[in-house]
């Protein structure tokens, strides 16, 4: 089975963003950066198949600045077989259906079984690319997928559901849209992350992959960082009484949580 | 006895002679061979040290006498010096035996007094050896049947040799120009009479087979530590304790730690064969005591038992790898992942075996080849890399904890004479940020020019080392060596022991050579040259050491005007690195404080709290916690104490979950010796915010 799992490289959980002057964007000085981890899970997913299945490759594919190239080098390290960077001029501006119209062109190219995504990235949450990918293609798609075998003449899904999972069967090449399973993304070896050192990660342009990249998209008018919290206020000296009277009438008329 | 049947005599003992030792000498021959599968590593440095190493573990069985061992370490002691002047003895009657020589010496009235003295104690120490083992068998002792075939032939070889000097004496064959020794001399009338030579010839037959059985027997055992145990105290590891093997090259190499029997040094499979079984290193594991699958001795057979078993086979094929040791039925990974690395089973083990060497070897075989280290300690190592911090907490919050304290960093104040590393512990926990806080109180109020490095310091990658990943330790240390680098920092000043161990002893392994001072130390020499001043009562809040408001001091703080505080010690700061006195001194110069001791487990013998070894970022759901031990031990002890100090952020975490679980928040309360001291400063009121 071919699989091909498309990432996006964003800022790592632990990194304390700053909004940039003109409102518009994140300052990127000193930002760790990532591999968003719904696809970090995506990857985890198709490794473990190809664990299973010794005849699969898993191809890696991201559309960003040079700098994603680290992304890929990670994913390269934790066991993919081969990895492809698009990128062009204005590819950090680019928008979610642009970005899927350009997935879709090297999809055409590779004719995976299979493309994976994460349900959504972790800096915009916007949860578009894999979607708008599959109906370029025009290829089915599954959400929300913690599971995939093969079987007879196709695909077994399992997609999370409230309380436990369905199982839907897709005949041909189909998008899967993963979320967080059980099995934490694994980490990867030495000998991995030396022969990911060492492996070539083709580029291709974005510009001359021939996909429309207009059409409609969305624009940030501004973004600003969340207030901050409010210092917590100790209440120690005093009767006990008076103290837990005192205490749920904050609650209640300050706090409102009562 | 006529000249013939002396000839044949002479051969049949020359024959003996040579197939005793033929056969130990394959053995011994076999045994190298498998030693040396091992790669080379060089044990050359520091030769006076190794000298003086052989002269008082070796010679003087100094690691025997440890106080819960000290009856049955001397008797070792008395078989051990017995044996050395026996074996001279034998010697010489082989030597005159065949050869007609004599060793020079052996035929003085000291010598046969010295040999008769020594085969008296030699004969109550294998009886007590005896009696222990069939009575008074500790359950951690490990009894082959072997062990009781050693101590009759070694009983047999005293009995004989006392026979034959007696049956010589009565015979008058020896020459008497000296007082008879005082047990051949009691023996002597006994024999005396016409079967006197007879007696003689029987006994010194005995004796000299008895000892070519010994010879040809001992290398097939546990007791050929007679022998190895010489060359593995002579070249036992020289690095200071706390530093873990350099691993060079990474880049070069296709293979990491240990995964086949190749991958040990041959000095680690010298461990091996030097293994007495006597159980020591057991005694003291933490992970043993509260029922985890760890026993450090069974780690150390593991590795020489394989390396039996396949030493054949990768002496034929050198393509062949063999099972990787952690792969083995014998050694799983839950106990190579249970050791805390406190290297209690190295400071216990009398002939020096290196047993967190090897589990750190294995351990990253699994972390760097397999990727296999628990989930848990997975995490903490992308947290590491990622954030610089094993919890995963914000690279930009690491210096929050300083905010409005105008404590300047590097780059504020690139002069200043102390680099102040502050680790990730008391960087963003709750708790250790206190500890920080009191330890730059301290400082400022001793007028000591410091700063710390801000959001430019990044783990040390002491738990990352720990776990086995080398590379990312490399990474980590490297980072760091590159900003103590670019403001030309010489001196470290560190309140956490983890951080000590690696900055001081491994980051010169990468270049990077540090006047290193764990704060403990250099808060006791200053108030050695009176620049720090405490008062009785102090200035802070004693309960509030560090603007914590949310605890309020007792009634069980100052009973009396003293408090009563049991002193933990770290592993990293006592045993790993020998420093034990500093912290107590600190302690005893702090007025109205009483130290006591969690006896017997302090010191030396001090028990881990169960965080290190990158254990703080693993789940430990088997058998009793390590941290709740440690307070069971101290409540055994100390009742009395109120407040149990330590100087590691670790134990500081793990004493206080232990405390909280037992629920004696009211009785005893965690602290560092820091919080102590900045408790009791004398002047600014603000002293320590």
């Amino acid at each position: 089975m071919k699989l091909l799992v498309c990432v996006k490289q964003v800022p790592d959980s632990t990194v304390r963003v700053k909004v940039a002057g003109d409102q518009k964007a994140i300052v990127p000085e000193g930002v760790t950066w990532a591999i968003s981890p719904y696809d970090e899970y995506a990857i985890e997913l198709a490794l473990e198949h190809k664990d299973a299945n010794p005849g699969t490759t898993v191809g890696v594919i991201t559309v960003g600045p040079p700098r994603a190239r680290d992304a890929l080098r990670q994913a390269l390290a934790m066991g993919c077989d081969d990895a492809t960077l698009v990128t062009g001029a204005d590819v950090e501006t680019l928008g979610g259906l642009a970005t899927a119209r350009a997935l879709a062109k090297v999809v055409d190219e590779v004719t995976p079984d299979l493309v994976l995504c994460g349900k959504q990235a972790s800096d915009d949450d916007q949860g578009f690319v894999g979607q708008a990918l599959a109906e370029t293609l025009g290829w089915p798609h599954v959400a929300i997928v913690t599971k995939f075998v093969a079987s007879d003449g196709g695909t077994e899904i399992w997609k999370e559901v409230e309380g436990g999972h369905e199982v839907w069967k897709a005949s041909g090449p189909a998008v899967l849209t993963v979320q967080k399973s059980q099995k934490d993304p694994r980490y990867p070896s030495l000998p991995g992350i030396m022969k990911a050192k060492k492996k070539e990660i083709p580029e291709k342009d974005l510009a001359s992959l021939g996909a429309d990249l207009g059409g409609p998209s969305v624009e940030i008018r501004a973004m600003e960082p969340p207030p901050a919290r409010k210092a917590g206020r100790v209440m120690k000296d005093g009767d006990p009484k008076a103290l837990a009277a005192e205490l749920a009438k904050l609650l209640r008329d300050e706090a409102r949580v009562l | 006895m006529t000249a013939p049947t002396q000839g044949i005599l002479v051969i049949v003992l020359a024959a003996a002679v040579a197939l005793g030792f033929g056969i130990g000498g394959y053995r011994v021959w076999k045994l190298y061979r498998y030693m040396r599968l091992g790669w080379d590593e060089d044990r050359s440095d520091r030769p006076a040290t190794r000298l003086r190493d052989e002269l008082v573990i070796y010679l003087g069985q100094s690691k025997l006498f440890k106080r819960p061992y000290l009856v049955r370490g001397l008797a070792h002691a008395l078989i051990f010096w017995g044996f050395l002047v026996i074996t001279l003895g034998t010697v010489d009657l082989l030597l005159n035996g065949i050869f007609g020589l004599h060793v020079p010496g052996t035929e003085t009235g000291l010598f046969a007094w010295t040999i008769d003295l020594f085969a008296i104690a030699v004969l109550a120490s294998i009886a007590l050896a005896a009696v222990r083992r069939m009575f008074f068998r500790p359950p951690t002792m490990h009894v082959a049947p072997g062990g009781y075939v050693i101590l009759v032939l070694i009983g047999v070889l005293m009995l004989s040799l006392l026979v034959f000097e007696s049956a010589g004496i009565a015979a008058e064959l020896v020459k008497q120009g000296f007082t008879p020794p005082p047990l051949a001399g009691l023996f002597a009338p006994a024999v005396r009479g016409p079967y006197a030579h007879l007696v003689f010839a029987g006994a010194w037959w005995v004796h000299v087979l008895t000892v070519l059985a010994f010879a040809a027997y001992l290398p097939h055992t546990k007791h050929l530590h007679i022998v190895t145990t010489l060359p593995n105290v002579l070249f036992r590891s020289q690095r200071p304790r706390g530093a873990l093997r350099a691993m060079a090259d990474l880049e070069e190499q296709e293979t990491f730690g240990a995964a086949t029997m190749r991958d040990f040094s041959w000095k680690q499979h010298l461990d091996g064969y030097t293994c007495t079984e006597c159980g020591r290193c057991s005694d003291q594991c933490p992970a043993l005591a509260t029922g985890k699958p760890l026993d450090p001795q069974k780690i150390v057979l593991d590795v020489r038992d394989l390396l039996l078993r396949e030493g054949d086979l990768l002496m034929r094929d050198v393509h062949a790898s063999g099972t990787p040791p952690a792969h083995q039925t014998e050694t799983k990974p839950e106990e190579l992942w249970a050791c805390t690395t406190c290297a209690a089973c190295v400071e216990a083990c009398p002939v020096t075996i290196e047993h967190v060497d090897k589990i750190v070897d294995m351990r990253r075989f699994l972390a760097m080849m397999e990727s296999a280290a628990p989930p848990e300690a997975q995490r903490a190592l992308t947290n590491i890399e990622r954030a610089g911090n094993p919890w995963g907490e914000s690279r930009e919050a690491r210096a929050d904890w300083a905010d409005g304290l105008e404590i300047p960093t590097l780059a504020e104040k690139p002069d200043a004479e102390y680099l102040y590393f502050v680790g990730c512990a008391a960087s963003y926990d709750r708790r250790n940020q206190r500890v920080a806080k009191a330890l730059a109180a301290i400082l400022r109020s001793a007028g000591l020019s410091f700063a710390i490095l801000g959001r430019e310091e990044t783990c040390n990658g002491d738990p990352a080392r720990r776990i086995g990943n080398e590379y990312l330790w490399q990474i980590q240390a490297q980072a760091n060596i590159e900003a103590f680098d670019r403001y030309s920092v010489r001196k470290v000043i560190t309140s956490c022991p983890h951080c000590f161990n690696t900055i001081a002893n491994e980051f010169p392994q990468l270049g990077g050579r540090y006047e290193v001072v764990h704060a403990l130390t250099l808060v006791d020499s200053l108030i050695k040259e009176g620049r720090i001043r405490m008062a009785r009562e102090g200035p802070v809040d004693r309960g509030n050491v560090a603007g914590h408001p949310e605890r309020t001091t007792s009634s069980l703080d100052l009973a009396g005007g003293r408090e009563v505080v049991a002193y933990h010690d770290p592993c990293y700061l006592g045993r790993h690195n020998k420093i034990y006195d500093a912290p107590r001194a600190v302690m005893d110069a702090v007025p109205g404080v009483e130290r006591v001791e969690i006896e017997p487990h302090h010191r030396e013998r001090g028990f881990c709290c169960g965080a290190g070894g990158g254990r703080m970022w693993m789940e430990e759901q088997v058998g009793q916690r390590v941290n709740h031990r440690r307070i069971d031990q101290l409540r055994a002890a100390q009742a009395d104490a109120t407040k149990v100090a330590s100087g590691c952020p670790f134990c500081l975490i793990m004493l206080e979950e232990g405390v909280g679980a037992k629920g004696l928040q009211e009785q005893v309360r965690p602290v560092d010796v820091l919080e102590l001291v900045a408790s009791r400063l004398e002047g600014s009121a603000d002293a320590s915010h």
